[in-house]
């Protein structure tokens, strides 16, 4: 999502809280639906991650997650919700762990597609201000406050998750060189994450954004012990194994196209107000 | 069944996958309302998006999740790998003697069982079926072990296709089954397959007795191509029984996979009817009556059902119409004019997409009077508290029958395909003005069949696995939503806000490594 932050401090920043919290009050006293707070739908196309590269960490007691996004956008800053375990631990990024694998399995990673050799001019950027989620009228207060919408049927998806005890994650980003027409500007940053979990958990499809349908997509399970776990989506493309920080790991490497969630047809517009 | 070979490694992370039982991590607790099994019909797809096939011919691994009650309780997981030829099954052909058909065959094509759909619990045995193809395969829950095959027609060369009721009747004492089997027959091309010796089976399953009857088609529904049954239902009124069979009205191009995934002319479905036949021991055969009034809700692909059936003067039918060509596969372009290999969404085989919203209808009839009421709504995303009707898939009462559970798999534009769309211009979506519908459960009131409103959305839960099941008792009941991908969830019935409980496992999602386990259709849960 393009995010507009709040550039006011003091009593107006004060001011903006009141606002978005008067907002939310309104969508939950309507039964949650936006008719009521036309404000905050999602107004177009603004971001999608196009292409990503997961190296999952697996010790049989917790996960480790190392991502690299490839993202595109419109707009000057943008801001990405995922779904956690309520125990995760957002860890900073280590571009270094890509190359260190590919470098042992002869890859280069998601330069390995063809369809990333037109990707052109990725600006480098650091993700920030990570936040988390825990009640749906968190996810909708935030919304307002920034300024960055949402759709109904992303907000029941997140809705689900919390309900099931997971928290939303949210964290934000800024292109040196932001997008300042309709031609999106492509960004990439790098990700952690830590949780107990004693099986692998796959990360869910993400929600489509509006630009970008689908997702190249590589990922590299570590394990300590032998498995033939499989990705659910993605053919196996490499098996053996690696060392990583001084330990050996059994290693499977998933490769392709994945696609997103609640993807429209091509020109249709975001979810929006009923017709009165 | 199948002695496919596996890497048997073995891992003390719980990351290894393979048909042996594994344990699902579970949060929460497994509430005591759940102490059973959850049975699944779950298939097998290809992550090779150029190999084409129908869910129809998926491959099946029927799935049993023991539940044991507890904070955090316990889940295991056992699969069943089907193999459609089993010739295990085939060798020893049985004779039911009050027809002289013989139980098993093994034909070239079709095969004889791929229960990769319905699933019919009675004591310690399951049948599973199809959605439209091959015999019922009849499984013992407790050894996890196929037993037999439910073929009960002869297929020939002429007539070598076997179509089944995926979804049973019920007698209101439970001790008998009654489910519809026909033979398919291909046509000269363009004319589609024709259903041929439609008979009715009764099941008595505290003995194991079995007969059939010829079914007589009701007058003015006598069209073979579309004669076709998903689910069934049973009820007694005057002393006398009833069985009543959803004639969804698939047309079957052919009972093989479409060559090549091209466009081609769609034959149109007629708007679905439900047969009425009376049963009487002393005949061969039964007359089939139309229901009155169903034919005249124009409904496409009347299929899934349940049935309160707790007074003796007839019934109060709960079904959905899905208003979706269910015998057609989704390829070719799609209503966007994009090729398939350019929609990620579009993973290899048929999947069911609708052409516009669906409809759950509730009919009541006592001793020959009727009355039906019709739910039917689009998707508003600024008014997601009023939930859709956008391709419904289970109905499951509440014990007590005062509220109605149902799913509803929701829509996924690019999936549409042009070519079928075309055969039904005046019910299929404009594609520019219609977006993503997310999945839905929902809870109804099931005397007014409104949706059961809860203030805080207590009464449904948006992008929830379409395969269902509702526990309890009276005082307190527990729906459970389940796919591979998304795991089990458990909430209160009362509120669907509430997760009490929440179990998944990777290896639930794949089988070896070039093929997954989508999003099944149906779960059935049996008490311990």
């Amino acid at each position: 999502m393009a995010v507009a932050a709040p550039s006011v401090e003091g009593p107006e920043f004060a001011e903006k809280v009141r606002r978005a919290d008067e907002i939310t009050r309104r969508l939950q006293e309507s039964n949650w639906d936006f008719d009521a707070v036309p404000e905050l739908f999602t107004r177009a196309a603004t971001c999608d991650v196009v292409a990503k590269e997961i190296v999952t960490i697996h010790d049989g007691r917790a996960q480790t997650l190392l991502g690299r996004l490839v993202m595109n956008g419109i707009g000057e800053e943008f801001q990405l919700n995922s779904p956690s375990s309520a125990l995760n631990i957002t860890l900073p990024g280590r571009p270094e762990v890509f190359k260190e694998i590919n470098d042992q399995l002869g890859s280069r990673g998601l330069e390995d597609f063809e369809e990333f050799q037109g990707v052109k001019d990725i600006q480098q950027v650091v993700f920030y201000d990570f936040t988390n989620f825990y009640q749906a009228r968190d996810l909708a207060f935030w919304s307002a406050l920034y300024d960055c919408g949402l759709s109904p049927s992303g907000f029941e998806e997140f809705s689900r998750h919390l309900a099931a005890g997971k928290v939303v994650t949210s964290m934000r980003f800024r292109p040196s060189r932001p997008s300042l027409d309709s031609r999106p500007v492509y960004v990439q940053g790098f990700t952690g994450k830590r949780f107990p979990t004693p099986v692998v958990e796959w990360i869910p499809k993400p929600l489509f954004g509006g630009i970008a349908p689908d997702t190249l997509h590589l990922e590299t399970l570590l394990t300590l012990d032998p498995t033939d776990l499989a990705h659910p989506f993605l053919p196996l493309v490499a098996e053996g194994a690696v060392e990583l920080d001084g330990r050996r790991y059994y290693m499977r490497r998933f490769a392709g196209t994945s696609a997103k969630a609640a993807v429209r047809g091509p020109g249709v517009g975001p979810e929006k107000a009923s017709d009165q | 069944m199948n002695s496919h070979h596996r890497r048997g490694l073995s891992g003390s992370s719980g990351v290894d996958s393979g048909p042996r039982p594994f344990d699902l991590h579970v949060r929460g607790e497994v509430p005591t309302a759940f102490d059973g099994s959850l049975v699944v019909s779950t298939s097998r797809r290809a992550k090779d998006r150029s190999v084409f096939r129908r869910w129809h011919d998926s491959s099946t691994d029927l799935l049993r999740l023991d539940l044991f009650p507890g904070r955090p309780g316990r889940i295991t997981a056992h699969i069943l790998e089907v193999d459609p030829w089993a010739p295990e099954l085939t060798l020893d052909l049985g004779l039911i003697p009050e027809t002289g058909y013989r139980q098993g065959f093994r034909a070239p094509m079709p095969y004889p069982t791929q229960p990769n759909h319905g699933l019919n619990v009675a004591n310690d045995l399951l049948w599973a079926t199809n959605l439209l193809f091959g015999s019922p395969l009849e499984v013992e829950l407790s050894t996890w072990k196929p037993r037999r095959i439910l073929q009960f027609v002869q297929p020939d060369k002429e007539a070598p296709g076997v179509s089944t009721t995926s979804h049973f009747a019920w007698s209101p004492d439970r001790r008998h089954t009654y489910f519809h089997q026909s033979l398919l027959k291909p046509q000269p091309k363009p004319r589609p397959v024709v259903a041929t010796d439609l008979r009715l089976i009764e099941l008595d399953v505290a003995n194991g007795d079995q007969r059939a009857w010829q079914i007589v088609p009701p007058p003015g529904d006598e069209a073979m191509e579309s004669a076709n049954f998903h689910s069934g239902f049973c009820f007694e009124a005057r002393g006398k029984r009833y069985v009543g069979l959803l004639r969804t009205g698939a047309i079957i191009p052919s009972l093989t996979v479409h060559a090549g995934t091209n466009d081609h002319a769609v034959p149109r479905m007629p708007p679905s009817t439900i047969w009425l036949v009376e049963i009487d021991q002393a005949s061969a055969s039964l007359q089939a009556q139309l229901l009155p009034g169903v034919e005249q809700i124009d409904g496409l692909a009347l299929s899934h059902l349940d049935v309160d059936i707790s007074r003796r003067d007839g019934f109060i039918l709960y079904a959905n119409f899905k208003e979706s060509p269910v015998g057609e596969e989704t390829h070719g372009r799609n209503i966007y004019g994009e090729e398939p290999s350019v929609v990620a969404e579009h993973y290899p085989g048929m999947i069911l997409e609708p052409l516009n919203y669906g409809a759950v209808i509730r009919y009541e009839w006592r001793n020959g009077d009727w009355s039906m009421r019709t739910f039917k709504r689009p998707y508003q995303p600024g008014r997601t508290s009023l939930g859709h009707t956008w391709l419904p898939i289970n109905l499951q009462l509440e014990p007590g029958n005062q509220r109605l559970f149902a799913t509803f798999s929701g829509f996924r534009p690019r999936l549409v395909s042009q070519h079928i769309a075309a055969a039904y211009p005046e019910r299929s979506v404009e594609p520019t003005a219609v977006t993503f519908v997310p999945s839905l459960l929902m809870r109804f009131d099931a005397r007014t069949l409104e949706p059961d409103y809860d203030p805080n959305g207590g009464h449904l839960s948006y992008a929830e696995p379409v395969a269902m099941a509702v526990a309890g008792d009276r005082t307190e009941s527990f729906v459970c939503t389940f796919s591979p991908e998304a795991g089990l969830h458990i909430y209160r019935a009362d509120d669907l806000n509430h997760v009490v409980c929440q179990a998944e496992s990777p290896m639930l999602m794949h089988w070896g490594d070039d093929y997954f386990r989508p999003e099944p259709a149906h779960a059935e849960f049996v008490p311990r």
